[in-house]
């Protein structure tokens, strides 16, 4: 009963609570975004608008509705796995006490001009900090062919709603709490040690400012079929809705690129980056062809393991050094 | 018919099940809230039966609260050092407040004194009791908190020795802060030894200082009696503990609330019965910020001991009330520990942030005097209340080894430089120590042993509590999700 509860208010906290990017008010404010843009940059008539943001075929699509279960059982299986990870505290006390062993980095006598920078500096770091381990970790998903067999789930999806980031493995899901409490714990403990304890948040609602601009300004329209781009200039430095579209997307050009998620310039330093063009069309999967049970919610928590499975099989049985190391660490035919 | 009275039988059943349960809950619900409230240490009526005189009252803790003033006067002496004084007067005028009993009346209470806002009602420590002192009830066990294995009543004389020597009683070139030292080893070695190790550990047995007989010859009290207010008078709370709000025993101590203090309205503070001493005082500070309530369970548990004695009516005490005593016991006692390992963890805490001070003084070249003169303070505090943490019953000697270790026998200086013995002449012997990051990271390491040994809930000073709050306000995911 106690745990029924404690699902049901995991449930609805995705869309009570401004940390997260399902917040209602963020859903509103995509769709005040794409209203805006249908209706004056694309210059279609209002209803027609609404009728195209809230696409019957789209959001009731086989591939939508895969989405939406996924998102009620992963709660489940994440409420038994996550007790059982590192806590970002561990980590953190780590890494503090280790901080005082060393003598590179040492605490710094605050001149208490600048105190209020301080928490906007931080908060702003952080957020910068943990894209870019986004950044690396999604990459590495792409990359690292054991990680693709799990993210293959992600990109599996047809078609893209908000909810579709839900459309994630659990094992993918354990991966990210992982680079969430490292990424907290390493980033936390070095701020507090640094600033000796002075450290705040500068928040909204709760919510990381910079995070809270982030979703406010349609992060939820990345996982949607409204193509808002943006001047290509732009595009270097913020990803746009469209350029994680690219990123879904069957072409084999758009392959392995807009790794990153707020910040484009990890993509633009590390040559991902790819600008988005308004022509172009962009068909959501992995590949053209349909799988037949690409939707089935057994399937899709049970291929990765088969594909890891298989990866491994193919590992021990290949006495080719040098086709072994190809195939299992950076294989070039993963995307 | 047979149906019916199955029913009934049934009925009956859950009524008297019904019953139990209700008045078990109205039973907890009272000692919980309304217990205690109200009630007063004392007067509590003659029950030794051999006793024949015209006393109404079997309560008697003088020479707990001499004690309690000597160990008051001791600390605000031990400021007055003096390298420059031949005589050494400041070194004897101590020594005197740790062994002269005053028959005589003739010594002076140095803390509280009179004052308009705050007059009291007694002067001198004889008024209190002509017949106690510190030296002789301070805990004989050989210390290895303190360098040069001496028991602790030799530690507090030696302690002494220097203090009258040293300038304002703080030696800056070892740090050490004497007046800090003195007052809360003191407060270990005496006022908790005596009450945690002693009246309320073996003269709480059957078979020591029983309840059918007085508790010495001739007196008014029982064995058990006497005991019990003894242990009581250590712990330095007033008799109306109950009916004041921490805050208001707070002030008490701090000589601020004439009005809480003057509970009989005579316009004076009585220093037996209407003070806040010591180790209550700092059970206060913790409970007056809202997250314990540390004065008020050992307070209200010697109320209920001293109750359950009472109504023994100067016959032996059962098995059963034995074991009820001890229950009491261990309220007082572990409780008690756990205020003073609070303090271990609070001053842990003061000084870390004072060598963060340091370690910005050092970069910044101003502002040494001011940080060092906080950190020997916040030092000598940690290192005395470390060391009372040890006079107690319990003998957690891992604990307590790893603790010792961690802060050393004396601070860690600016220059390295730290405490680590006493040679044949008494003098101290140094050593390098270090860095200032390794000796931040014992603090560190002293307030996680402190959270892990004892219950700790006050945890004042938590160096890395504001970590675990921003933590906090980031959040964890619960869902699997893309970004
Ligand atoms: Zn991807
Ligand atoms: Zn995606």
């Amino acid at each position: 009963m106690e745990i029924f509860y404690q699902y049901l208010e995991t449930i609805s906290e995705n869309f009570f609570d401004p940390k997260k990017r399902v917040f209602l008010g963020y859903l509103f404010s995509a769709f005040l975004i794409s209203f805006i843009w249908l209706t004056f940059v694309k210059k279609e008539k209002i209803k027609q608008s609404i009728y195209k943001i809230f696409d019957k075929k789209i959001f009731m699509s086989k591939s939508a509705k895969a989405d939406y279960v996924l998102f009620l059982l992963n709660i489940i299986i994440l409420m038994f796995l996550s007790p059982l990870l590192i806590s970002q505290l561990a980590i953190a006390h780590f890494v503090f006490e280790y901080l005082h062993s060393q003598t590179i980095l040492t605490p710094l006598g605050i001149d208490i001009n600048y105190m209020w920078m301080i928490p906007i500096f931080f908060t702003f770091s952080y957020f910068v900090l943990d894209d870019f381990t986004k950044y690396v970790t999604h990459a590495l998903m792409h990359k690292v062919p054991l990680l693709w067999e799990i993210h293959k789930t992600h990109h599996s999806a047809r078609t893209l709603t908000p909810l579709t980031i839900f459309r994630t493995h659990p094992i993918e899901g354990v991966i990210f709490v992982v680079r969430s409490a490292l990424t907290q714990g390493i980033v936390i403990a070095t701020f507090y040690y640094v600033y000796g304890g002075n450290i705040t948040f500068v928040t909204i609602l709760g919510a990381n400012l910079f995070s809270f601009w982030f979703h406010l300004f349609g992060s939820n329209l990345r996982h949607s079929h409204i193509r808002i781009n943006y001047w290509s200039w732009l595009e270097k430095i913020l990803i746009s809705p469209a350029q994680h579209q690219i990123h879904h997307s069957i072409k084999k050009e758009h392959h392995n690129k807009n790794f990153g998620v707020a910040f484009a310039f990890w993509d633009y330093m590390f040559g991902s980056l790819y600008i988005s063009k308004s022509d172009e069309d962009v068909k959501f999967g992995i590949s053209e062809t349909e799988h037949k049970y690409e939707n089935n919610i057994i399937y899709l928590y049970l291929s990765p393991l088969i594909g890891i499975y298989k990866l491994i099989a193919n590992y021990v049985s290949s006495k080719n050094l040098k086709v072994k190391k190809q195939k299992f660490i950076f294989n070039k035919q993963t995307r | 018919m047979n149906n019916i009275k199955f029913k009934g039988a049934t009925l009956a059943k859950l009524s008297f099940v019904g019953a139990v349960t209700f008045s078990f809950m109205c039973s907890s619900i009272t000692s919980v809230n309304a217990g205690h409230h109200g009630n007063v240490y004392g007067p509590y009526p003659i029950t030794e039966k051999s006793y024949k005189g015209t006393k109404k009252n079997s309560v008697s803790y003088g020479g707990q609260m001499a004690r309690q003033l000597l160990h008051n006067s001791l600390k605000k002496l031990a400021s007055k050092g003096s390298p420059s004084d031949p005589t050494l007067a400041p070194e004897k005028k101590m020594l005197a407040y740790l062994n002269t009993k005053d028959k005589s009346k003739s010594l002076p209470i140095m803390d509280p004194k009179n004052s308009s806002k705050f007059p009291v009602k007694q002067k001198m420590i004889g008024e209190l009791s002509g017949g106690a002192n510190l030296s002789g009830k301070a805990d004989k066990r050989i210390q290895t908190s303190w360098p040069g294995n001496m028991s602790g009543v030799d530690v507090i004389k030696f302690m002494i020795k220097k203090a009258g020597k040293t300038k304002g009683g703080v030696d800056t070139r070892n740090g050490m802060n004497y007046p800090q030292l003195i007052s809360k080893y003191t407060m270990g070695a005496v006022l908790y030894h005596q009450a945690c190790d002693n009246y309320l550990d073996e003269k709480m047995t059957a078979s020591s200082k029983p309840n059918n007989k007085p508790y010495k010859k001739g007196a008014y009290y029982t064995g058990k009696e006497h005991s019990w207010d003894e242990a009581f008078g250590y712990w330095g709370a007033a008799a109306h503990t109950m009916k004041l709000s921490a805050a208001q025993s707070y002030d008490v101590a701090k000589k601020k609330d004439l009005k809480a203090a003057d509970y009989n309205k005579d316009g004076v503070v009585d220093l037996q019965t209407e003070m806040t001493y010591a180790h209550a005082y700092y059970a206060s500070s913790y409970d007056k910020k809202g997250k314990t309530n540390y004065l008020k369970t050992v307070t209200g548990a010697f109320i209920d001991g001293r109750k359950l004695i009472t109504a023994a009516d100067g016959n032996k005490l059962s098995e059963a009330e034995l074991n009820k005593i001890q229950d009491y016991v261990q309220i007082i006692c572990s409780n008690w520990e756990d205020v003073i390992a609070e303090s271990v963890f609070k001053y842990a805490g003061s000084v870390y942030k004072d060598l963060s001070k340091i370690e910005k003084a050092l970069a910044s070249g101003s502002g040494m005097d001011k940080a060092m003169s906080k950190y020997l303070k916040h030092w000598g505090e940690l290192k005395g209340f470390a060391m009372a943490l040890q006079a107690g019953p319990d003998n957690k000697s891992d604990t307590f080894n790893r603790m010792n270790r961690m802060m050393g026998f004396g601070p860690l200086m600016p220059n390295l430089s730290q405490v680590v013995g006493i040679d044949s002449s008494g003098n101290y012997i140094k050593d390098q120590g270090s860095s200032i990051g390794y000796y931040k990271l014992h603090m560190l390491k002293i307030q996680n042993l402190m959270a892990d040994k004892y219950a700790l809930k006050a945890k004042v000073n938590d160096a890395t509590g504001g970590m675990a709050a921003l933590l906090e306000e980031v959040g964890t995911k619960k869902s699997a999700e893309n970004d």
